[in-house]
């Protein structure tokens, strides 16, 4: 186990290394620069800014000093938001993200699960419909339509929510988590039910029910890891993606969170900026990814000695 | 310890025991009014060839037909029909007083659990054991199925275990609540001639000491002449022919029991003799005479419009049109 958990972790390693190379290189070569195409400057004041921010180095140069400073977590300040360095900008906007959506997964991992679980065990009985209209509803109907929708039921009408901004404290997060939940909802209640239909056909869970068991500790200890394990696979990307993903979200309810700065970023060229959060976001990726393996392999033995 | 007493009294008694299968289109029948009985202590083989429903009588007395299927019919055992009888009541019976070893071995068993834990929670479960005495007596009897090491690989999983080993495992599960029936589903496939015999033997050991009866589904002719007292041959779902072991063997009068006979190698011969291909296979159960009858060298006119029921003719039982146009001559 030991030995899966650090190659995983190698790999990982390996994987944020090629992306720390591949942004930088990519961003280099894309063609203007930060300063290049805003305002007229004359070129002492061109030359005095590149020099600020050692544009005026060789490229091989600007990468030694960008993965130096990666590693003592100085990603040097922003181009276009110059008081702030990137990483003010970072620690301002990621909690913000990162409540949202650790909240939107643990509610549709909840809310999937049960409804995936019950339509599973009785199918086509009202849960398994409720699950059916969420599942279409929470696919089909984009989040710029649930959103406002939302907005004009729960803040406008009842006034129980505020339409945005963070003034309310909670209050101000729970129609963005549910909005950002429910699309999640859908998808985590359907890949339940048909895991666990698919599960509960298995061989060994005949020989659970052979073995007379009974139903509430045949679905605990002999249906649930089955069925569970696509979910969690689908999880650990899914957060991720949440995260980093819910530029949207943030603009439709105004929530200071990071996906609206990484916009900002790349439509100003600023370099520093989006590199910062496009390695966030790489070894968010990567993080989680390891967590899921690792959690799968804890449910299931018969992952662990792989690769 | 099974309830009922040592009486005359079967220990179960199967009557017109059906199962039949919806599909999309059609239904279709497997098991078709199958009658037998079986006494505390004994073996009785089910032989048939594949897909002849031999599978699907297990599944009906334990309740475990797939969900397009169901059972008619009746199954007395301790005072209840087992055929009917409601999940929670067939949970006190299934795994308790009566177990089953499946035929897959490979996909039999929890492949998140344990192989100690999936054998202790039988006893968890219907004898209220902790844990600790049970995974005790799990190893003990992994020990006594031929298992090297017991201890040891009672922590492991099953994707640890090989084809043979997991059979053996299976064994294990349902030797070790001690039922009144043991249902082996083709107990042996998966294991090489001599652990075979070995578990063969285990079987009937287990039979003798403890009064427990068996029901062995095989296809195996050899198993039969090794480990059974009684066999019933299947056809198409249909009880063809029911004896004693040595009268099936010394005198099938069955054409198809003769055919399976007379494709068996040679008894006691040192392969595993098999069922042997007899031209055909079983007819579409659409048709109202007799299963066999398209595949029968010594049909009637009667054999294909009308089905032959099932007669004692001691030392047997027997249903074919011959007998009856035997007995007139
Ligand atoms: N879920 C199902 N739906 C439809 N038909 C089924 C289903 N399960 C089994 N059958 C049919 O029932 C018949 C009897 O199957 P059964 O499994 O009892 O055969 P068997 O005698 O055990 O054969 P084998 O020796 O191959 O195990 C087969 O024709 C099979 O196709
Ligand atoms: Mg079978």
């Amino acid at each position: 186990m030991l030995r899966f958990i650090g190659r995983r972790v190698w790999d990982g390693g390996l994987t944020l290394a090629a992306l720390v190379t591949l942004t930088f290189f990519v961003m280099r070569l894309a063609p203007g620069g930060p300063f290049s195409k805003s305002r007229k400057i004359s070129p002492e004041i061109l030359a005095n800014i590149q020099k600020t921010y050692h544009l005026d180095e060789p490229v091989w140069m600007q990468f030694g000093r960008y993965v130096k400073g990666l590693v003592t977590f100085d990603l040097g300040p922003s181009t276009r938001f110059r008081d702030y360095t990137v990483g003010d900008m970072i620690s301002a906007g990621l909690p913000w993200s990162v409540t949202i959506g650790i909240w939107a997964i643990i509610v549709a991992t909840l809310i999937g699960v049960a409804l995936g679980v019950a339509g599973a065990m009785r199918r086509n009985s009202a849960a398994d419909y409720v699950a059916g209209i969420v599942g279409v509803v929470g696919v089909a109907v984009p989040i710029f339509v649930i959103g406002p929708l939302l907005q004009s039921v729960f803040a406008l009408r009842l006034g129980w929510v505020p339409v945005g901004g963070i003034g309310a404290g909670w209050r101000a997060l729970v129609l963005p988590i549910l909005v950002l939940a429910l699309p999640n909802v859908a998808y985590i209640s359907r890949l339940t039910r048909s895991s666990m239909i698919e599960t509960l056909r298995e061989n060994y869970v005949r020989t659970a029910r052979a073995k007379g068991v009974g139903a509430a500790r045949m679905v605990r200890r002999h249906v649930l890891k089955g069925t569970l394990l696509p979910v969690i696979a689908y999880l650990g990307p899914a957060t991720a993606a949440i995260i980093t993903g819910s530029i949207l979200i943030e603009t439709i309810f105004a929530l200071p969170g990071i996906g609206r700065h990484f916009v900002d970023a790349a439509l100003n060229r600023d370099y520093p900026l989006v590199m910062g959060i496009t390695l966030l976001y790489g070894a968010l990726l990567i993080v989680l990814n390891i967590a899921t393996d690792l959690i799968r392999a804890w449910i299931d033995p018969r992952l662990r000695n792989g690769r | 310890m099974p309830s009922t007493p040592m009486t005359a009294e079967p220990l179960l008694s199967v009557r017109g025991l059906g199962v039949r299968f919806r599909l999309p289109q059609a239904e279709v029948t497997a098991v078709d009014g199958v009658d037998f009985d079986l006494a505390r202590g004994e073996v009785l083989g089910i032989v048939g060839e594949s897909g002849s429903g031999k599978s699907q009588i297990l599944f009906a007395l334990m309740g475990l037909l797939a969900a397009n299927g169901g059972a008619s019919g009746e199954a007395r055992f301790g005072g209840r029909n087992l055929v009917g009888l409601a999940e929670g009541e067939l949970d006190r019976v299934r795994g308790s007083d009566i177990s089953i070893v499946f035929q897959d071995p490979m996909t039999a068993l929890n492949p998140f659990m344990r192989i100690g834990d999936q054998l202790a929670e039988g006893l968890i479960v219907h004898r209220g054991a902790t844990r600790r005495s049970a995974w005790a007596e799990a190893v003990a009897m992994l020990d006594r199925v031929g298992i090297p090491d017991p201890a040891a690989r009672a922590r492991a999983y099953p994707h640890q275990f090989s084809g043979g080993m997991r059979q053996r495992v299976m064994i294990a599960m349902a030797l070790l609540m001690r039922p009144a029936i043991l249902l082996a589903d083709e107990p042996t496939t998966a294991l090489d001639v001599t652990i075979q015999a070995q578990v063969l033997d285990l079987i009937a050991e287990l039979a003798r000491d403890s009064g427990t009866a068996v029901i062995l589904v095989t296809h195996d002719l050899g198993v039969v002449a090794r480990a059974c007292d009684r066999v019933m041959v299947l056809y198409g779902g249909q009880v063809m022919e029911a004896a004693d072991v040595d009268t099936l063997f010394a005198e099938p009068r069955h054409p198809y029991t003769q055919g399976l006979l007379a494709a068996m190698p040679r008894l006691g011969g040192e392969t595993a003799p098999r069922l042997g291909t007899i031209p055909g296979s079983p007819g579409s159960d659409a048709a109202p005479g007799c299963p066999f009858a398209p595949r029968c060298d010594r049909r009637l006119p009667r054999c294909t419009v009308e089905r032959p029921a099932l007669v004692d003719r001691p030392p047997r039982r027997i249903a074919c049109h011959l007998e009856a146009a035997d007995a007139a001559s």
